[in-house]
């Protein structure tokens, strides 16, 4: 009839993991594209590169988990790592060293992320439009902060960040370690703390956190920040790509995150989601978009295609649950 | 010198149409695509050349991010609501734009269009460098280096700019003239910051094999692709072996045409863009005679003529007598 009820439970339990679904789309996606280019895709070259692509989007990704299972959202990302990338490009050209120009671009992202968290802690305005106003604000910011133009610095080895040194051992550059160790952390920090049980529990429920004793202000103020601090190491890792400080830089980011969070089983209603399914939605964007490119399809395809496969792949998952 | 401008710019559309009492000066609305890239600095600093020869007011005011089309088509709006004298505008759609020039001709505002075409004859002249020229100029330029053969790239800039789709028609039409030239791809577009173009141009090179040495050449027809595709270039350590010509100038773009890790910019004169438009705006409010179309010229610099005084000038204009610092 059916398999023994041993298995069967942990085969449920297994699929039940947020993770697998946008794990099964990603390999699918990658194999579809490596069947159909596969003089070009399956080389490491391609890898690396969309390791690299991948490393913004999943270290703002991170944090956005936290917000998203918090039951909040962040719509200031995108404008937060354009700010870091005016700080980093500024503190390196008053002449500062790598390390206080990185410092300076994540003390910027984790004071932004202060700013979003205390706003949203002590004015009882939904996060969307706090981080709404603060998104167009911190965009202002950083365009006034540049003289509203790029700024050239020297980029003082912190390029070499996220560029592949050929003599290096490495096979990919420092910053996917980076944002891997972040994720790691970030996983952790959701799964195994006590900050972390009280933010999937504000998420699933405020009026039942408040009752067992938990501080909503105070746990709300703290994710945002962290939120905030993964988006200024993610715009050090910017900076690192661009070598310059652009204050135009990563508009829309804050959808492309938003996207990589909801295919990894992120709940917008809040207390669902995990780090790592938030990651594989991130690299499955970024394949899409490079397999793409290697099959020659014209962008405004490319657009439809990611369009598509985000609400395939949120639908598949919602499925699944309820099944 | 430019802070004050602007801080001008935005007083005078709070104050909107009330203004005018307290300067008899022309006041010439001067709106480029964006004001992040460097060229549009040197257009700004040929626009002040042209007001201060002819004791105009320009006010400058353009959408920060450069494909902002909404943001533009309000621009014009505001200023023809505040009553300026003519308006010099690069439009940022052939077609977009077309209805708020129409307006301002309708509130007997002309207007002068430069740097990028626009559809239809409501414009009273169009200032700007022969795009398809200038891209026919690179692509010529990429023929020469490469001993005309070879597989290329075209990384485009973004769909529905019009002085961009000119030179990468302008461009191919170059590497026709060449049988065994290939053009392996021309359908990717590098987007309107210089991290989208980066990473677009990164991937693209991958796909095309550029590191198994399967790609001779690329071209880049703005700024802001050719230096996302020099960074992509660095990246995969292919620079200095793909030939690369780009287009504009700016300090990291002079420094890898120094290196060698860039082959060719080919320039156009944007001081002397940002001064002509000015300057036939004010010869039409004088009621003097104007051509229809003005050509302000391109150049190719490579490593050895760019040094030349002449190109210096292009390639490192000194912009501090109009902007400061």
């Amino acid at each position: 009839m059916s398999a023994p009820q041993g298995l069967e439970a942990r085969a449920r339990s297994f699929l039940a993991q947020p993770w697998v679904g946008p794990l099964v789309a990603l390999v699918s996606v990658y194999v579809l594209f490596a069947v159909l280019t596969p003089e070009t895709f399956l080389r490491g070259i391609a890898l690396e590169t969309m390791a690299r692509h991948t490393v913004v989007v999943a270290l703002c990704a991170v944090g956005m988990t936290l917000v998203i299972v918090q039951g909040g959202i962040d719509l200031s990302v995108g404008s937060v790592v354009a700010l870091v990338t005016v700080v980093t490009a500024s503190a390196a050209r008053a002449g500062h060293g790598p390390l206080v120009a990185a410092l300076a671009g994540m003390a910027a992202g984790a004071l932004c992320g202060a700013l979003n968290g205390a706003l949203v802690a002590t004015l009882k305005i939904t996060p969307f439009i706090v981080t709404l106003g603060t998104m167009s604000g911190l965009r202002g910011l950083a365009k006034g902060l540049a003289d509203e133009q790029k700024i050239d610095a020297d980029a003082r080895g912190l390029d070499g960040l996220m560029m592949s040194d050929e003599a290096s051992v490495l096979p990919v550059p420092p910053g996917v370690f980076i944002a891997l160790a972040a994720a790691v952390a970030g996983a952790v920090l959701l799964a195994f703390s006590r900050f972390g049980r009280h933010v999937v529990a504000t998420g699933s429920s405020p009026a039942t956190a408040r009752l067992s004793g938990i501080s909503i202000p105070r746990v709300t103020f703290l994710t945002y920040a962290l939120a905030g601090l993964m988006a200024g190491v993610a715009g050090v890792m910017e900076f690192s790509t661009l070598t310059v400080g652009d204050p135009t830089d990563s508009l829309g980011l804050e959808l492309e995150v938003i996207a990589a969070v909801v295919i990894g089983g992120g709940s917008l209603f809040g207390g669902q989601g995990s780090v790592a399914g938030s990651l594989l939605g991130a690299m499955l964007m970024t394949v899409i978009a490079t397999g793409a490119t290697h099959l020659g399809i014209a962008n405004w395809i490319q657009e439809i295609l990611t369009g598509a496969i985000i609400v395939v792949a949120v639908t598949v998952d919602r499925w699944r649950h309820v099944a | 010198m430019r802070r004050r401008e602007l801080l001008v710019g935005g007083v005078g559309l709070a104050g909107a149409a009330a203004c005018g009492g307290k300067s008899n000066k022309t006041r010439i609305a001067v709106i480029p695509k964006g004001t992040t890239h460097e060229f549009w600095k040197s257009v700004h600093a040929g626009a002040i050349k042209a007001s201060r020869e002819l004791d105009v007011e320009i006010l400058w005011k353009g959408p920060l991010k450069e494909d902002d089309l909404k943001e533009q088509i309000g621009i014009v709006e505001s200023f023809v609501s505040q009553g300026v004298s003519g308006i010099v505008l690069a439009p940022l759609n052939d077609k977009a734009l077309v209805q708020p020039v129409k307006g301002a001709k309708n509130a007997k505002i002309p207007t002068v269009i430069f740097d990028s075409s626009l559809q239809g004859e409501e414009h009273v002249s169009y200032v700007a460098t022969d795009n398809v020229a200038a891209g026919r100029l690179g692509g010529e330029r990429l023929a020469k280096t490469l001993g005309a053969k070879g597989s290329v790239i075209l990384l485009r800039y973004l769909e529905g700019s019009a002085s961009t789709a000119q030179r990468e028609q302008g461009f191919l039409e170059a590497m026709k003239a060449n049988a065994d030239l290939k053009v392996v791809s021309d359908n990717q577009y590098g987007g309107a910051t210089t991290e989208s173009a980066s990473t677009a141009a990164e991937t693209l090179l991958v796909a095309q094999g550029a590191d198994k040495g399967q790609v001779a050449g690329v071209f880049c027809p703005n700024e802001s692709t050719t230096f996302g595709m020099l960074l992509a270039l660095e990246k995969l350590g292919l620079a200095g072996k793909v030939k690369l010509v780009g287009f504009d100038a700016s300090d990291k773009l002079v420094a890898g045409l120094k290196d060698g890790k860039i082959d060719g910019l080919v320039l156009q004169n944007p001081l002397n863009m940002g001064y002509l438009a000015v300057k036939t705006m004010v010869q039409h409010l004088k009621k003097e005679s104007i051509d229809k179309l003005i050509d302000t010229g391109a150049r190719v610099a490579d490593k050895e003529n760019m040094d030349s005084a002449e190109l210096k000038e292009l390639l490192k204009p000194d912009l501090t007598p109009y902007l400061g610092q």
